[in-house]
């Protein structure tokens, strides 16, 4: 059965067909019967009547998409601190970069300052514009500070004795000892970080997303279940690596 | 109507065939690099130079022309100035004329002037624009700003485009006026835009208290896929592939030998002649050469693109003008050198300066007369300098005229005699290397005589 579409499209190539213009002097020619399908040309006996929008059967509860369509765009290198303090505790930029650093010499973060220029935000004191696009340099910042934002409410939010509610991003409960997460328990898990970092439910994001996190949380089990104790442990390394994919996932940055 | 069936499909499927050539993955196939082991320096000498002090010298009083003398010129620091004769009181200098060679250069043309046969000079370039964002993205895209906005991609993009997209790194601009502009650009050559190489040391320091390189390799890896699949469910895949590659290319960027060049000090210890103690002006040109030079070396990146310190003096502090040349000659002198010492990443046996080119352009110069603040303004004439295997060295084309200092006609172009442009200039520049100007650039000529056969 045709669809709309392509009724159009033959009946547009069989106007422009019958609208050539033969060479002067040429022979008339003789009719044709169209090669089309009948059903391809609305009779012209049939009279169409608008049907009202909200006659068509559901149409009331499909919002009418407005928008116009363009490729993605990089988020405003200010609107990504923004996010970034938002989610990790709503602190000060400075009281944050504070908690970032933290008291040890463990090199997780510098200075904002440091990063704004890799970040894309444009310095007119030296003639830098806005950065557009992501450049690899960019991605090298973005894992900077996505692993010191996550290292630290790993170690805020799991480590230290918050109550979840208190938590500033891993609000959810580990099983007692150290026994490993369902498919499950990890998914319920992972649905509320990601809800609260990309702001929707994993369950409408791509099939593989789930199993891909939950391999990635599994793997850094695996390769700390033997840390020290100064390292993280199997789930805090878990989680903190689950945070990272979230916090530095193109769907985060590309709007 | 006259349009047949024929040739609306014929129009049809070629819109289509273009539709589909568009697509990034389409057009890697279908323009594979010409060249790949060729390595690009662009340098802008910001805020417009005075050439009458080296590319173009002008050394006695004609129309309205008045050359730079002791009156005007703090000529002690300037190695190359001898005396001759101009006023009573006060002095200009000598023209400099390296032995066998025809060219005429200035004395704030510092050591360039030990390596003639390597010099191509363009002067009298017309510039038409006295406006500082004007010539500067002018020089560098061969367009004039439109709405105070470039509208063409830079030639460190293009170059990029043709021969970076395999690169680590195609591009770094440290403060150049590079531009990603245009249809047919690689999501992966956008420039790497920085206010200094060095500040970004940090940017690439990693923390193993907590956790190690292997699992933010995994998450590398995660966020790759995860790139690749939400491009292929994409209808504009350009950005988020651009994030993919660009994460593929994160542990490398990661490597220690990669730190390495972005670290001022470890820069020092690599290239010592390009820090020579005392520099006023042209300190950071030494880092950014430096940078240059290591980064070929390692293959990481295929263009260097970086401005100069200012060369915008209207006042008193004309009298700095020739150092601040000469500083910034100096330094890509050393540049020089040090690429003759480096060897090829990828060609045994052949040196790094036998596959880099560099290319010196400047907003504009400088008025001929000197205004009464001692200084010079702008003025919409201009040079250039080339240093490459692939131009004729030893060579000056196009010329300004003698009384005032105006671009004169160097010839016969496609679109008759006039004067040569920065179009003509880039589009020569990046002709010298298969590229065909046309995918880039809307005017300029190649000018044959200036390219090697």
């Amino acid at each position: 059965m045709k669809t709309t579409l392509q009724r159009a499209a033959a009946a547009v190539l069989f106007t422009l067909g019958c609208n050539s213009t033969p060479a002067p002097g040429a022979p008339a020619p003789a009719p044709v019967t169209p090669a089309v399908d009948a059903g391809a040309v609305a009779p012209r006996s049939t009279e169409i009547t608008p049907t009202p929008v909200t006659a068509i059967p559901g149409h009331e509860l499909i919002p009418q998409d407005r928008a116009p369509k363009e490729p993605p765009r990089l988020m405003p290198a200010e609107t990504l601190i923004r996010s970034y303090i938002s989610l990790f505790g709503g602190l000060s930029p400075q009281a944050l970069q504070v908690r970032l650093r933290g008291a040890t010499s463990d090199n997780l973060f510098d200075t904002w300052g440091d990063y704004l220029s890799a970040l894309g935000v444009p310095d007119y004191g030296v003639d830098i514009p806005r950065a557009p696009q992501t450049n690899a340099l960019m991605l090298a910042a973005f894992e900077r500070i996505g692993v010191a934002l996550c290292e630290r409410a790993v170690q805020n939010d799991l480590r230290g004795a918050v109550a979840v509610t208190d938590r500033v991003l891993f609000r959810f409960e580990l099983p007692a000892g150290a026994r490993a997460l369902t498919d499950e328990e990890f998914a319920t898990r992972f649905d509320l970080l990601h809800r609260r970092v990309l702001g929707y439910p994993a369950a409408l994001a791509p099939d593989s997303r789930v199993p891909r996190f939950r391999a990635l949380y599994q793997g850094a089990v695996a390769r700390h279940a033997d840390a020290g104790a100064r390292s993280f442990n199997g789930p805090e390394a878990g989680w903190a690596s689950v945070c990272e994919g979230l916090v530095r996932h193109p769907e985060f940055h590309l709007y | 109507m006259d349009t047949r069936r024929r040739t609306f499909l014929k129009v049809l499927g070629g819109a289509s065939a273009a539709g589909l050539a568009s697509q990034p993955l389409f057009r890697a196939f279908a323009d594979p690099p010409v060249a790949s082991d060729e390595f690009f320096v662009l340098i802008h000498a910001n805020g417009g130079w005075d050439v009458t002090l080296s590319l173009d010298p002008r050394n006695e009083r004609r129309g309205i022309i008045e050359p730079g003398s002791t009156d005007t010129i703090d000529t002690a620091p300037i190695r190359r100035w001898r005396d001759a004769p101009l006023d009573a009181d006060s002095s200009t200098f000598e023209i400099i004329r390296p032995a066998g060679s025809s060219l005429r250069l200035g004395p704030a043309i510092g050591d360039l002037a030990d390596m003639p046969d390597r010099l191509t000079v363009i002067n009298g370039l017309a510039m038409n624009t006295v406006s500082h964002p004007d010539g500067t993205f002018f020089a560098a895209t061969g367009r004039h700003l439109a709405g105070g906005k470039p509208v063409a991609a830079s030639v460190d993009t293009m170059l990029a485009n043709e021969f970076g997209r395999a690169s680590l790194l195609p591009t770094v601009s440290v403060g150049y006026p590079s531009t990603y502009v245009g249809e047919d650009l690689d999501a992966r050559v956008s420039p790497l835009r920085v206010g200094s190489v060095d500040t970004l040391s940090k940017m690439l320091n990693r923390s193993n208290v907590n956790t190690t390189a292997a699992d933010r390799q995994a998450v590398t890896a995660l966020l790759t896929e995860e790139s690749r699949d939400l491009a292929a469910r994409s209808w504009y895949r350009d950005e988020i592939e651009g994030f993919g590659l660009q994460l593929e290319a994160l542990p490398r960027m990661l490597s220690p030998d990669v730190q390495q060049i972005f670290n001022a000090t470890a820069l020092a210890a690599a290239q010592p002649t390009l820090f020579p103690t005392g520099r006023r002006y042209q300190a950071r040109a030494g880092v950014n050469c430096a940078f240059a030079v290591e980064a070929m070396k390692r293959n990481l990146v295929r263009c260097v693109s970086f401005a100069s310190a200012s060369h915008d003096t209207h006042n008193n502090n004309y009298r700095n003008q020739a150092l601040i040349q000469q500083e910034l000659f100096d330094t890509i002198a050393a540049l020089v050198r040090a690429l003759d010492a480096a060897p090829h990443p990828t060609r045994t046996g052949r040196r790094l300066a036998d596959h880099t080119h560099i290319l010196v352009v400047s907003d504009f110069c400088r008025t001929p007369q000197i205004n009464l603040t001692l200084g010079r303004d702008h003025y919409p004439n201009g040079s250039a300098l080339v240093i490459s295997p692939r131009f004729v060295g030893n060579t000056s084309f196009g010329r300004a005229d003698d009384d005032q200092l105006l671009p004169a006609s160097a010839g016969m172009f496609a679109d008759g005699n006039r004067a040569v442009a920065p179009p003509d200039l880039l589009a020569t520049f990046v002709s010298a290397f298969g590229v065909n100007p046309r995918r880039y650039l809307r005017d300029g000529d190649v000018i044959r005589s200036l390219l090697r056969a």
